[in-house]
């Protein structure tokens, strides 16, 4: 699938300033004691992946490794353009503001059935369920280094039975912010039945300072009860510098539906992680991505499905578009075990090149140990198709627009999942921007 | 002043000469048939008056509506008013049909100085056109020509014909795989869009079409040059007697 050639394999060494932050993260994490004081440890003894670690082999931490020690986001400049506000095309949310990792005030009059506990005010349990993902090794290793240095997150509960109407929309807003990174740690639990959106959102904030660089390493725990249903919308827009690295493990309980709409059109540098560990009859989980890597932008999701009860389904959509000389890499690993019959499992990486010089990788990864199952996988690299352009051209339309109106196209079928039809104009809006 | 005047065309794909030599004059009001066997050049000549990349013009001259039509892109001569109707019409998943007709309508009015149609004056049009060719509402939703039947494609090249009104069609083999029923609404199309300002150019295979839409000239077409020309009685003399005789009488 990949036209790369062997990358010159380097380590990655902790940088200063992250060597310093983990010499007194006692104050800075809400891990429990124990658990921060391992990962700390672990961190400091593997150093950042690199591309000799499997999960890593596409994409170089360097960028971080070169960040300077202080954020070099310029708060006084005033916007060249005005910060994005998504509220503007998600109608009714509920907005909660994360600036630089710092919790800002809750939302006053929250619905009956949410609730969200700062994880500084949490019960020892829910910090020690916030933090019981630990790091198996090096793969991990950004999982250990949130573990380490997290300073801030919440929990957020919804109750059995809730329906919660209106998304609830966290706006990771980094502006103004002394340090250069930041670690967030969420807990999301829906009990039994219950039915929710949750939307984060890595607005185009930043656009008035380019030069500007900031690193979000973010873990997020979402368990699901019984026969509850998550939307999970993940925009990361504009931001051309920002580096982003988020991963999520998601844990499904009999019957519970989980669904992540993940779509990245800004960063320098982007990880999307998402671990999905189907544990009893009937869940299911729908994973759906798009990124759009350009310039020397490097965007990379890898997805861990694991099915370890029998009855469960997953279906996993993923598209790049990669232009200029960016890069795109999905990797989707799905592991069915033993005892886990009856599976349905699909897969399908669809990919655009619109430049000679842009780069995909795509990889499905099965690991399949029960007989009696149905999975399957698809990958597809392309490039723009001549016809429909000269096709598109002789209705009057121009080489430029018909290049929107494909890629546009293209990118549609992930687009329109989005249950906001404002937020669909929008995007599409930006996507032909950038085609 | 004619409308379309193609003087001594040449053309090649590669090292392979396709048309050598065509003379063709079509005036507003008037509806030329092109007829001829497989590989004379018909959709050559149809794709060098489109613009299309990959044919080398070598001698020859293609007056449009007064212009140099051989030195416009595709998307001018769109614009100017010639309309190609594709033999094969590409098929394009995720764009919609309705994005495609809104965009093509606004290209060519932007291009006459005219502002952006009303969507409302717009939505009414596209579903009488739609309407007109016995198609369904839906399908302006679904993606160009995407999972189309043969019949869904040309009749879908018709429909884009009437809303973008082009002072010239040219139409390639846009009855080939047509049924009956689909070849009687495409004809009602075809005739709907004739008029005293307008020319319309059929290319086809077979006589059958000209039974519906009657032709004013017939051309035939062989070996990249036209050797024949007459009115509608041509085509049926070829249909009666096939291509071997006329081509003997005529070479």
């Amino acid at each position: 699938m990949s036209a790369a050639l062997p990358r010159a394999i380097e380590p990655v060494e902790l940088p200063e300033w992250l060597r310093a932050a983990l010499s007194q993260p006692v104050t800075a994490s809400l891990a429990p004691t124990g658990v921060q004081t391992l990962a700390c440890e672990q961190i400091l003894s593997w150093g950042l992946p690199t591309a000799r670690d499997e999960e890593w082999r596409w994409t170089n931490l360097r960028p971080i490794a070169r960040l300077s020690a202080t954020s070099t986001i310029d708060n006084t400049a005033s916007p060249k353009t005005p910060a994005t506000d998504l509220t503007a095309f998600v109608p009714n949310a509920w907005v909660i503001r994360c600036n630089g990792g710092q919790l800002q005030p809750l939302p006053q009059n929250l619905p009956a059935g949410i609730t969200i506990t700062p994880l500084t005010e949490a019960s020892e349990a829910d910090c020690a369920a916030a933090f019981a993902p630990r790091a198996q090794g090096r793969n991990d290793a950004l999982v250990a280094l949130n573990t380490a240095l997290a300073g801030d997150g919440f929990v957020l509960d919804i109750a059995a039975h809730a329906d919660i109407q209106a998304p609830i929309l966290i706006d990771w807003h980094d502006t103004p912010h002394e340090a250069n990174h930041s670690h967030t740690r969420l807990l999301i639990r829906l009990g039994a039945h219950s039915k929710a959106t949750l939307i984060e959102a890595t607005p185009s904030s930043c656009s008035n300072t380019p030069l500007s660089t900031y690193w979000r390493n973010a873990v997020s725990v979402i368990e699901q009860g019984a026969n509850s249903q998550l939307n999970h919308i993940n925009l990361g827009l504009g931001d051309y510098q920002r580096l982003l690295t988020d991963r999520s493990f998601v844990h499904l309980e009999r019957d519970a539906r989980y669904r992540s709409i993940h779509i990245q059109l800004g960063g320098q540098l982007t990880r999307h992680e998402i671990d999905v560990n189907i544990s009893a009859p009937g869940a299911h989980c729908d994973l759906l991505g798009l990124m759009m890597p350009r310039g020397k932008q490097v965007m990379d999701t890898h997805t861990r499905i694991t099915h370890g009860a029998p009855h469960t389904t997953s279906n996993e959509h993923y598209l790049i578009i990669a232009d200029d000389a960016g890069r795109g890499i999905f990797k989707g690993r799905i592991l069915v075990a033993q005892d886990a019959q009856k599976i349905e499992a699909y897969q399908n990486s669809r990919n655009l090149l619109l430049s000679n010089t842009a780069e995909i990788d795509t990889k499905p990864e099965l690991e399949i140990y029960a007989d009696d199952v149905k999975c399957s996988h698809g990958a597809t690299i392309g490039r723009l198709d001549d016809e429909a352009i000269y096709y598109l051209q002789s209705r009057g339309i121009s080489a430029a627009n018909a290049r929107k109106l494909l890629v546009t196209g293209f990118a549609q079928e992930i687009i329109d999942a989005l249950p906001y039809p404002e937020l669909i104009a929008h995007l599409s809006e930006l996507i032909g921007a950038g085609a | 002043m004619s409308l379309l005047e193609i003087k001594n065309l040449h053309a090649n794909i590669g090292d392979k000469v396709i048309l050598r030599g065509i003379n063709l004059t079509v005036n507003a009001g008037e509806i030329h048939a092109i007829m001829g066997p497989n590989g004379s050049g018909k959709s050559t000549l149809c794709q060098v008056l489109g613009g299309r990349d990959g044919f080398e013009v070598t001698e020859g001259s293609v007056q449009f509506d007064g212009m140099n039509l051989l030195e416009m892109a595709t998307e001018d001569r769109a614009n100017a008013g010639l309309l190609l109707g594709f033999q094969h019409p590409v098929e394009i998943p995720g764009v919609k049909n309705i994005y495609l007709l809104k965009e093509s309508l606004n290209a060519q009015r932007k291009a006459r100085g005219l502002g952006e149609l009303d969507t409302f004056a717009f939505m009414k049009q596209v579903r009488e056109l739609v309407k007109s060719m016995q198609m369904d509402d839906a399908f302006l939703h679904r993606g160009v020509n995407a999972g189309f039947s043969g019949g869904e494609k040309k009749r879908n090249e018709i429909l884009q014909m009437l809303l973008l009104q082009p002072k010239l069609a040219l139409l390639d083999e846009t009855d080939s795989g047509l049924d009956i029923d689909a070849l009687k609404i495409v004809s009602e199309g075809i005739n709907r869009l004739r008029g005293t300002d307008r020319g319309i150019v059929l290319v086809t295979h077979y006589q059958r079409l000209l039974s519906y839409v009657e032709p004013d000239f017939v051309h035939i077409l062989y070996k990249g040059q036209i050797i024949k020309s007459g009115d509608k009685s041509l085509a049926l003399q070829l249909e009666a007697e096939g291509y071997e005789d006329i081509l003997k009488a005529a070479s």
